[in-house]
C-alpha cells in the first residue's frame, strides 16, 4: 500500500509538471505578450515597449524564461502579476475563498443532490417521477451556463429583488457587522451563482448515480439482506445506497476540472471573484504569471482530486487492492 | 462480447427516451440542412433604425436581431453552422482519440506511459483554458481553426477510453490467436481491435457533439467563437446578451435551440448508452 | 431546494437591512466599472497602468494645479479654474508662475508645498520613470519653487499650449513620503497600495480586483463634499454591470456607448443618462504598406483614390442611428467630442456611392468577370478587417460597413481576435484594415503622435507631409492656432488615411436621487465632490455610519 501511494504520489507530481509545462509553451506559443494591449488606447512609442519589455524579461529567449520560471515556482514564487502589478500569490490567496466557496459548495450540492435525486429515481425505476427527472435534468445540463445565470439575475434580482445579482459581499456591509449577518451576506451573494452551477451540473451525477444504485440493487447482498429479513428501508437507504456510491466518489475528482471552466462563465456573469475568471483575464491580457500561477494551483487541484478519489475508491472496495 | 455498432442503434431505438431523442435529432438535421434553403441567410437592412429588435410578429415569428434581420432565419442558418462545427471537431477528437489510445494499449511499456503522462498532464488543466489558449493563437484561419482547435482539445478522454478498451481486449482469446499466427501490429490493430472500440466511441462521440455544441456557445460568449456575419447559435446568443432584458428574443430562441439539440443528443446518447452497456458481459 | 435557497436568503436579506438601517449620514455612491484600478498614481500611470480606469481614480485623490473649463478651447489660458494653485501669473512668453492655496492639505494633514510640485515634475520629466510623460512635456525646461508657495515653470519657447501643459499632465505628489524611497519601488511600495493624495475624497480600502472604497475628506479646502463615501466595484462583464444597476445595487455606469434598446430599462427604474463629450474615436485604419512588409506598399490601400472610396462607400450616418443613436457624431478626421475643435469643424462627408465608384473606376477597379466583386489584373478588391472580440459595437459596425462596401463590389471580410492579437497586429503593421480606437489627451496636439509621418504610434505608415507641415505649424503659431488646425484636418480627410466611424459620448447611467450633477468630459467622476442626495430620496446605503 505505502509503495502504490508513493508511486501515486509520484505520478501526481509528473502530471502537474507536464500540465504547467503544457501551459508555459501554449501561451507563449499565441502572439501578443502582455505589453502589447498597450498602445490600444494611446500611441506607444517602439522604444519605449521594447524597454518595458526587457524590465519584465519578456525579452529573453523562451527556454531561458522557462527555466527562469521553474526554479522560482519550485520555490514556491510565481512572480508578480503584470497587470495588476501585485506578487501572484497574494492575488490568488484573496480570490481562492470566493472559488473555494462557490466550486466546493456546487461540489457538494451536485454530489449530495444528484446522488440522492440518482438514487430516488432507481428506486422508482421507469415510473413517471423516474423519467421526468431524467428529462429535466438532461435539459438543465443541456443549459449553456451563461444564458442560464443570465435569466436567473434577470428574474431573480431585478424582477423579483430577492438576492444580489453580483459580487462576493456586500460592499457597504459595515466591517464591524457581527459575524453572522457577514455570514448571511456571502450567502446571499453566493445563492444565485451557485444555483446555476449546480443546476448546470446536477444531471451528470443523477444519471451515473442511477445506474449505479439500480446495480446495486441487482446485486445478491441484496436479496441475501432481504432473506435475512432486513426492512426494505433499511436496504435500500443503507446497503444499496452505500455501495452505490463508489463511482460516485471516482466522478469527484474528474469534476474538479468542469467546475473550474464552468465557474469562468458563472463568475463572469455574476462578478463572483473566483480563479476561473481570473485565468480568462489573464489569458486576455496576455499577464503570463498570473496565468501560470492559476493554471499551476488549478492543476494541482484537478491531479489532488483524482488521486483522493483513487485512494478513496481503494479504501472502499476491497476489489480494488492495488498491486 | 461486443456489440456492434448497427446493433447498438436498434437497441438504442427500442428505448422510448431513445427514439424521440433521435426523431428530435433528425428534425434538427432536416431543418438545418432544408431551412436554409427557405430562409436564406438575410442580409443586413440598410435604414437599420425602423426594422431593428422587433418583437415575434406573424412576419418575424422570432422577431428581428439588432441588424434587422430575422432571428427565425438566423435560427435555422446557425443550425447548419452550429452543429457542423460540432460533428467536425468530434470526428477529429475521436479519431485522435482512438488512435493514441489503441497504440497506447496495444504496444504497452514506455510507448503507453510517456502517451498516457501527456495525456493525464493535459488533461489537468480544464478544456476551457486550453482552448481560450489555442483560440488566441490560431484566429486569422477561420471556421476551419475553430474546428480544429476545438477537436484538438477533446481527444484526451477519448484516447483513455479507447486504451482501456484495448486493454481488455488484448487478453480476449481471439487477438492473441490472431497475434499468435502472425498478424501484423497494424492488422490487429485496426482489423481487430478498433473495429471492437466502435460501441463505446459511438456513444463518446453521440455526447461529445452535445458537449462541443455548449462548448462554442461558450467561446462565443467570450468573443472568440464562429465570427459575424457567420451565424452561430453561440454568436446569436451574444448578440442578444446586451438587450437580454429589453429584446429578450434574440438570445432566447437561438438559446432554445442549443437545449433542444443537446436534450436531443443526450437523450439518444443515453440510450445508446444503456444499449452498449446491457450488451457487454 | 430552490424555494428553501430563496426563504433563506430572504430571511437574511430583511435582517441585513434591519441592521444597517440604524446611522444616518449623507450619501454613497456606488459606481460599477470594467476594470480595475490597479495603480491610480500620477507619475506611475505608464506601461501596463496606463489605463483610464487609474487615471478616473487618480483623479479623485490628486488635484491639480488648475483645469481646464469644460468644452474650452486648449489654446485659452482664461478658462481655467483654481485647484491646488490660487492664482497665476505670466512673467514673460516663456515664464508661467502659480501661487499654491495656503488651505491645500494632503490627506495626511501635512500642507501641499512648492516644493512637492517640483518633485512630481522631476520625476515625470524622466524619461526613465515616466516615459509617456516625458514625451508629452517636452515643452516644459524647467520647474522650480521660490519659496514654500509659489512655483515658476519655464517653457523651451512660446507656443499656444503652455498652460494646459503645466496643468494637464502632472498631479502633484506627497514628497514628505515619497523622497526617501527609490523612485522604481514605489509602484509596489505601501504608497501604491493606499495612496495619500490632496483631493476631496481620502482611500480608505481595496480589495484588489473587485473594490476600491473612498471616504469625503471633512476638510477639504475647496469645500465640505456632498458624498460620505464613494465605492467603485468591478465587474468584467457588460451585462453583470447592467444588472448591477437594474438590480439596485449600484448607482452609476460609465458605458462608453450604451444598448440603445436599454435606455428605457434603465429609465424605468430610477436612473437617468448623462450625456458628456468623449476624447475617443472610432476609425477602420487602412495600411498603406503591404501587410506585415514595410518595404513595400499596399497593392490596394496605397492608393489614395480607393481610401477615398473606402470612405465614400460608406453611409456613416446611417451606421451611427442605428447603432449609437443620439450618443455619437461622425467625426471630421480623428477629432473627438471632447476637443473644442469638434464644434468649429466641418460635417464629414455623406455616403457618395457615384463618386466612390467612379475613383474606383479611375484607379482600376473593375468588375470584369460579373461576380459582383471588382478586380484589377485578376486580383479582387479583398480587404479583411481586424476587430478586437472583446468590443461588440466594433463587431457590428463593421458588419455594417462590410454590407455597404459589398453594394460597391468591394469584398470586405472581418477577423476578429481577442485583444492580445489584435495589438500584435496592430503594433507589427499586420493587417490590411483594422478597427482602432484611440482616446487622446484633450489637445489636437496630441495627433501628430498618431497622425503624422513619424508619430509613435503611427501603425499604417500612411504620410502625407502636407498635413504634418500644417500641424507643426499649428503647434508653434503665435495666433490663432484654430484655422491653422481646421486646415491640417482638412488635408488629413482628403488623404483618407483611415474611414473615422464614430465620435462618441460618453454616456453616464446615474440614479436619480443625486443633485447638482457636474460631469467633467474624460474624468466623470471628478466633480462628484460637489454632488449630494437630494433631501428626502436617501436610501438605505446613504446612511453611512461613521
Amino acid at each position: 500500500m505505502a509503495r502504490w501511494l508513493a508511486r501515486r504520489l509520484l505520478h501526481a507530481v509528473l502530471t502537474v509538471a507536464i500540465a504547467i509545462t503544457l501551459a508555459f509553451f501554449l501561451m507563449r506559443l499565441a502572439p501578443g505578450d502582455p505589453l502589447s494591449r498597450l498602445g490600444d488606447e494611446r500611441p506607444m512609442p517602439a522604444s519605449e515597449l521594447a524597454g518595458l519589455r526587457a524590465r519584465y524579461g519578456l525579452d529573453q529567449p523562451l527556454l531561458a524564461q522557462y527555466t527562469t520560471f521553474v526554479a522560482a515556482a519550485v520555490g514556491g514564487d510565481f512572480g508578480r502579476s503584470i497587470h495588476y502589478g501585485r506578487p501572484v500569490r497574494e492575488i490568488i490567496l484573496d480570490r481562492l475563498p470566493a472559488s473555494l466557496l462557490l466550486g466546493g459548495g456546487a461540489l457538494l450540492l451536485t454530489m449530495l443532490g444528484g446522488a440522492l435525486l440518482g438514487a430516488l429515481q432507481a428506486l422508482r425505476r421507469d415510473s413517471l417521477l423516474d423519467r421526468t427527472a431524467g428529462v429535466v435534468s438532461l435539459a438543465a445540463y443541456a443549459t449553456p451556463s451563461f444564458w442560464l445565470g443570465l435569466v436567473l439575475a434577470w428574474l431573480v434580482g431585478i424582477e423579483w429583488r430577492l438576492l444580489p445579482v453580483g459580487g462576493f459581499r456586500d460592499p457597504l456591509l459595515a466591517a464591524d457587522a457581527s459575524w453572522m449577518l457577514q455570514v448571511a451576506d456571502v450567502l446571499r451573494h453566493l445563492a444565485l451563482p451557485l444555483l446555476t452551477l449546480t443546476i448546470v451540473s446536477i444531471g451528470a451525477v443523477m444519471r451515473y448515480q442511477r445506474t449505479a444504485m439500480l446495480e446495486a440493487l441487482a446485486q445478491p447482498f441484496v436479496a441475501a439482506a432481504r432473506a435475512r429479513g432486513l426492512s426494505e428501508r433499511r436496504i435500500r437507504w443503507r446497503h444499496a445506497l452505500r455501495t452505490s456510491l463508489f463511482p460516485i466518489v471516482t466522478l469527484l475528482g474528474l469534476w474538479l476540472p468542469v467546475l473550474a471552466a464552468g465557474s469562468v462563465f458563472v463568475e463572469s456573469v455574476f462578478a463572483w471573484p473566483g480563479l476561473g475568471s481570473l485565468a480568462a483575464e489573464a489569458v486576455g491580457t496576455r499577464d503570463y504569471p498570473l496565468l501560470m500561477g492559476v493554471t499551476l494551483l488549478v492543476a494541482v487541484l484537478v491531479v489532488l482530486g483524482g488521486l483522493l478519489a483513487d485512494i478513496a475508491y481503494a479504501a472502499l472496495d476491497p476489489r480494488v487492492r492495488p498491486a | 462480447m461486443n456489440v456492434s455498432a448497427p446493433s447498438l442503434l436498434r437497441r438504442a431505438m427500442g428505448v422510448a427516451n431513445g427514439r424521440a431523442g433521435a426523431v428530435a435529432l433528425l428534425a434538427i438535421a432536416l431543418f438545418a440542412l432544408a431551412a436554409p434553403l427557405a430562409l436564406p441567410d438575410p442580409a443586413i437592412q440598410f435604414d437599420i433604425v425602423d426594422g431593428a429588435l422587433l418583437p415575434p410578429s406573424v412576419m418575424h415569428p422570432f422577431g428581428t436581431d439588432h441588424l434587422s434581420r430575422d432571428v427565425l432565419s438566423r435560427v435555422a442558418n446557425g443550425a447548419r453552422i452550429s452543429l457542423a462545427v460540432a460533428v467536425i471537431a468530434v470526428a477529429l477528437s475521436i479519431t485522435l482519440g482512438a488512435v493514441v489510445g489503441l497504440v497506447a494499449g496495444f504496444f504497452g511499456g514506455a510507448v503507453d506511459t510517456i502517451l498516457m503522462r501527456a495525456v493525464d498532464g493535459a488533461m489537468a488543466i480544464p478544456r476551457l483554458f486550453l482552448l481560450l489558449l489555442l483560440v488566441a493563437a490560431w484566429d486569422r484561419l477561420p471556421l476551419a481553426a475553430l474546428i480544429l482547435v476545438i477537436g484538438a482539445t477533446g481527444w484526451l478522454g477519448t484516447s483513455r477510453l479507447v486504451r482501456a478498451e484495448v486493454l481488455r481486449l488484448r487478453e480476449v482469446e481471439f487477438i492473441r490467436s490472431a497475434q499468435a499466427l502472425g498478424a501484423g501490429a497494424r492488422r490487429v490493430m485496426f482489423r481487430h481491435l478498433l473495429p471492437n472500440t466502435l460501441g463505446p466511441l459511438s456513444v463518446a462521440a453521440m455526447l461529445g457533439v452535445g458537449d462541443v455544441i455548449l462548448l462554442e456557445a461558450g467561446l462565443s460568449f467570450l468573443g472568440l467563437g464562429v465570427r459575424p456575419p457567420t451565424p452561430s447559435w453561440g454568436g446569436m446568443i451574444l448578440d442578444g446578451k446586451d438587450v437580454l432584458q429589453a429584446a429578450p428574443w434574440v438570445s432566447l430562441f437561438p438559446g432554445l435551440a442549443i437545449v433542444a439539440t443537446v436534450l436531443a443528443i443526450n437523450l439518444f446518447g443515453e440510450a445508446l448508452r444503456r444499449a452498449a452497456d446491457s450488451g457487454s458481459p | 431546494m430552490l424555494r428553501t435557497t430563496l426563504a433563506i436568503s430572504l430571511l437574511f436579506g430583511l435582517v441585513a437591512c434591519d441592521a444597517s438601517a440604524q446611522r444616518r449620514l449623507p450619501g454613497t455612491l456606488v459606481i460599477v466599472s470594467g476594470e480595475y484600478a490597479t495603480l491610480p498614481v500620477p507619475t506611475l500611470m505608464e506601461g501596463p497602468a496606463s489605463t483610464t480606469e487609474n487615471t478616473h481614480v487618480a483623479d479623485l485623490l490628486f488635484l491639480r494645479l488648475a483645469v481646464e473649463g469644460p468644452g474650452r478651447s486648449t489654446l485659452d489660458e482664461s478658462g481655467y479654474e483654481p485647484q491646488l494653485a490660487r492664482s497665476w501669473s505670466r512673467r514673460d512668453s516663456l515664464t508661467l508662475v502659480f501661487e499654491l492655496d495656503p488651505r491645500a492639505r494632503w490627506h495626511d494633514g501635512r500642507n501641499v508645498t512648492a516644493e512637492d510640485v517640483v518633485f512630481t515634475f522631476q520625476r515625470a520629466m524622466n524619461p526613465v520613470i515616466a516615459p509617456s510623460l516625458a514625451e508629452l512635456l517636452q515643452g516644459i525646461d524647467a520647474v522650480r519653487s521660490e519659496g514654500q508657495r509659489r512655483v515658476v515653470i519655464s517653457f523651451k519657447r512660446p507656443y499656444p499650449e503652455q498652460f494646459f501643459d503645466a496643468t494637464h499632465y502632472v498631479q502633484p505628489l506627497p514628497a514628505h513620503l515619497l523622497r526617501a524611497l527609490d523612485p522604481d519601488s514605489i509602484a509596489i511600495s505601501d504608497f501604491a497600495q493606499a495612496p495619500v493624495g490632496n483631493g476631496a475624497f481620502r482611500w480608505s480600502r481595496a480589495v484588489p480586483g473587485q473594490l476600491l472604497e473612498f471616504t469625503a475628506n471633512p476638510a477639504f479646502f475647496l469645500g465640505r463634499p456632498g458624498i460620505g463615501r464613494i465605492v467603485i466595484r468591478v465587474a468584467t462583464d457588460a451585462s453583470a454591470r447592467l444588472n448591477l444597476l437594474l438590480s439596485g445595487e449600484a448607482d452609476a455606469l460609465r458605458a462608453p456607448v450604451p444598448p440603445l434598446s436599454n435606455r428605457d430599462q434603465l429609465e424605468a427604474r430610477g436612473f437617468r443618462l448623462v450625456t458628456i463629450p468623449s476624447s475617443s474615436v472610432g476609425y477602420l485604419l487602412f495600411n498603406t504598406h503591404a501587410r506585415g512588409d514595410s518595404a513595400r506598399p499596399h497593392p490596394i490601400l496605397a492608393d489614395v483614390r480607393v481610401r477615398r472610396a473606402l470612405v465614400l462607400a460608406l453611409d456613416r450616418d446611417a451606421m451611427l442611428r442605428s447603432m449609437l443613436g443620439p450618443y455619437a457624431k461622425v467625426p471630421y478626421g480623428p477629432i473627438p467630442t471632447s476637443l473644442w475643435l469638434s464644434e468649429l469643424a466641418p460635417k464629414a462627408a455623406d455616403r457618395d456611392s457615384m463618386q466612390a465608384a467612379q475613383l474606383l473606376d479611375a484607379a482600376g477597379w473593375r468588375d470584369s468577370n460579373g461576380d459582383g466583386i471588382r478586380d484589377r489584373n485578376g486580383a479582387p478588391l479583398a480587404l479583411t478587417v481586424e476587430v478586437p472580440g472583446t468590443s461588440m459595437l466594433r463587431r457590428r459596425l463593421t458588419e455594417i460597413a462590410m454590407a455597404q462596401h459589398r453594394e460597391l463590389g468591394i469584398d470586405l471580410s472581418m477577423t476578429v481576435s481577442d485583444r492580445g492579437v489584435w495589438m500584435e497586429r496592430l503594433n507589427g503593421g499586420n493587417f490590411d484594415v483594422i478597427f482602432g480606437s484611440l482616446s487622446q489627451e484633450p489637445t489636437p496636439s496630441a495627433f501628430p503622435q498618431t497622425w503624422s509621418c513619424e508619430g509613435s504610434g503611427n501603425a499604417s505608415g500612411w504620410c502625407e507631409p502636407v498635413v504634418d507641415s500644417l500641424m507643426t505649424a499649428a503647434r508653434r503659431a503665435t495666433g490663432d492656432a484654430t484655422p491653422v488646425w481646421l486646415a491640417a484636418m482638412r488635408a488629413l480627410e482628403e488623404s483618407a488615411p483611415a474611414a473615422f466611424l464614430y465620435a462618441p459620448y460618453d454616456v453616464v447611467a446615474l440614479h436619480r436621487r443625486f443633485e447638482n450633477v457636474s460631469l467633467r468630459p474624460g474624468s466623470p467622476w471628478m466633480m462628484a465632490w460637489r454632488w449630494r442626495v437630494r433631501r428626502g430620496a436617501e436610501i438605505a446605503r446613504d446612511r453611512v455610519p461613521r
